[in-house]
C-alpha cells in the first residue's frame, strides 16, 4: 500500500522523461560510432591480421610443394646409389670369378705337369727295372749254362 | 536505474528498502535535441577498448604467433568462420568487418556492463551501465543490420531482389513485407530485453542480499550476454546471406 503512495513522489522527482523507450539523438550517434568503429577495426585489426594469416598459409603451402619435389629428387638419388652399388658388386664378383678361374687353371696346369713328370719317372723306372730284369735273366741264363756244363762234366767221366 | 541503499534505522516506508528506478537517464542537450549521455560515455569506453587491443597486439606481428597475437588471430578466425558459415565461401569476405564489428561491439559492451565497476563514477542522474541496455543502441544496431541486408540484396541482384517478396508464392507477400519489420524489431528487443533484464535482476538481488547470492546470476549474465552477441552477429550474417542468395 505504501508503495503506491510512493509512485507520485517518484514521478515528481523525475521531471525529465525517465522512460525506457526514449528515442532521441543517441540513436544516430550510435550508428555513426558503429560505422567509424567498423572502419577503424577493419584497418587496425582485420586487414593486418588477415594478411599475416594468409601469408602464413601461403608459405606453408609453398613448403609442402617444395617437400614433395624434394622427395622425387631423393628417390632419384637413391636409385642412382643403388645402381652404382649393383655395378660395383657385379664388378667385384666378376673379378673374383676370373681370379678363381685363373688360379684353378694354373693349379690344373701344375697338377698336370707334375703328373706327367711322375708318370715319366715311373715309366723310366719301369724301363730300368725291365732292362735290369732282362740283364739278370741273361746273366742267369749264362750262369745256368755254365753250371749245367760243370755238372755234365762232373757226372759224365771220360 | 538507481538503487537506493539505506541504513536499517532510516527506513520509514517499505518502499524505501529497495526502490529500483528504471529508465533514469543522464541527459545532455545538443541544440534542441537530447542524448542519453550515459550511453555515449560507456560506448566511448567500449570503443577505446576495442581499438586499444589490436593496436597493442599488432605491434610486432610474427609468422609464429604467441600470446596476444594468437588471441586476436583466434578472434578473427572465429568471426570469419561465423560469416562464412552463414554466407558461403564466395561472398563472405567483404562482410567480415561488419559482422566482426557487430559481434565485438555487442560482446564488449555487454561484458563491460557486467564486469567493469561503473558505479564508482557517480552521475547526477541515472548511472553508467552497458550501452546495450538502452533501446537507442539496440535499435541502432538492428537498423544497421536491416540496411545492410537490403544493400546486400540490391547490390547483388539489382531490382530483382524485390522478387523475393513473392517467393515462394504471392500469397505470402504480406508476410514477407511484415518480415522486413519484424526482423529489426526482434533483433533489437532480443538484445535490449536480455541485457536490461539481466541488469535489473542483478540489481534487485544485490539490493536484497549483497553477498553471495547474486554471483550465480552474474555468471549466468556473462554467459547469456556473450550468447546474445553471438546470436546478433549470426542472425545479421544469416539475413545478409539470405538476401544475397535469394530463395530457390
Amino acid at each position: 500500500m505504501n508503495t503506491l503512495w510512493a509512485i507520485p513522489a517518484i514521478a515528481e522527482e523525475a521531471e525529465e522523461k525517465g522512460k525506457i523507450f526514449d528515442f532521441n539523438l543517441t540513436l544516430p550517434i550510435i550508428v555513426a560510432e558503429f560505422l567509424l568503429l567498423m572502419l577503424a577495426l577493419d584497418n587496425l585489426w582485420f586487414k593486418p591480421v588477415a594478411k599475416v594469416m594468409d601469408e602464413r598459409d601461403e608459405a606453408i603451402r609453398q613448403k609442402l610443394m617444395g617437400v614433395r619435389d624434394n622427395s622425387d629428387e631423393i628417390k632419384k638419388l637413391q636409385e642412382q646409389a643403388e645402381a652404382i652399388l649393383k655395378a660395383a658388386r657385379a664388378e667385384t664378383t666378376a673379378e673374383l670369378n676370373k681370379m678363381r678361374r685363373e688360379t684353378a687353371a694354373s693349379l690344373d696346369a701344375k697338377l698336370q705337369e707334375s703328373r706327367q713328370r711322375v708318370e715319366k719317372e715311373l715309366a723310366e723306372a719301369l724301363a730300368n727295372l725291365e732292362s735290369q730284369k732282362e740283364e739278370t735273366l741273361r746273366s742267369l741264363d749264362k750262369q745256368v749254362q755254365e753250371l749245367s756244363d760243370q755238372i755234365v762234366a762232373k757226372v759224365i767221366p771220360f | 536505474m538507481q538503487i537506493e541503499q539505506l541504513q536499517i534505522f532510516e527506513i520509514d516506508n517499505p518502499h524505501q528498502v529497495s526502490s529500483v528506478e528504471v529508465g533514469q537517464h543522464f541527459y545532455w542537450q545538443i541544440g534542441n535535441l537530447q542524448v542519453h549521455a550515459q550511453v555515449l560515455i560507456t560506448s566511448w569506453v567500449v570503443i577505446a577498448l576495442l581499438i586499444a587491443l589490436p593496436v597493442v597486439a599488432t605491434r610486432n606481428l610474427q609468422t609464429i604467433p604467441t600470446g596476444l597475437q594468437n588471441f586476436i588471430e583466434y578472434v578473427l578466425e572465429f568471426i570469419r568462420d561465423l560469416t562464412r558459415t552463414q554466407m558461403g565461401e564466395e561472398e563472405y569476405r567483404p562482410w567480415v568487418p561488419f559482422i566482426g564489428t557487430m559481434f565485438l561491439s555487442i560482446f564488449v559492451s555487454n561484458w563491460s556492463g557486467a564486469l567493469l565497476p561503473w558505479r564508482v563514477i557517480q552521475l547526477p542522474h541515472g548511472e553508467l551501465a552497458a550501452p546495450t541496455n538502452d533501446i537507442n543502441t539496440t535499435v541502432a544496431l538492428a537498423l544497421l543490420t536491416s540496411v545492410a541486408y537490403f544493400y546486400a540484396g540490391l547490390h547483388k541482384r539489382g531490382f530483382s531482389y524485390f522478387g523475393k517478396y513473392i517467393q515462394p508464392t504471392p500469397v505470402l507477400l504480406p508476410i514477407n513485407i511484415l518480415e522486413d519489420f519484424t526482423k529489426p524489431l526482434s533483433l533489437s528487443f532480443r538484445l535490449f530485453g536480455n541485457i536490461l533484464a539481466d541488469e535489473l535482476v542483478v540489481a534487485v538481488l544485490v539490493s536484497l542480499v549483497p553477498l553471495i547470492v547474486p554471483v550465480p546470476m552474474m555468471l549466468l549474465g556473462l554467459f547469456t550476454s556473450a550468447i546474445q552477441a553471438l546470436i546478433s552477429a549470426t542472425l545479421a550474417a544469416a539475413y545478409i546471406g539470405e538476401s544475397m542468395e535469394g530463395h530457390h
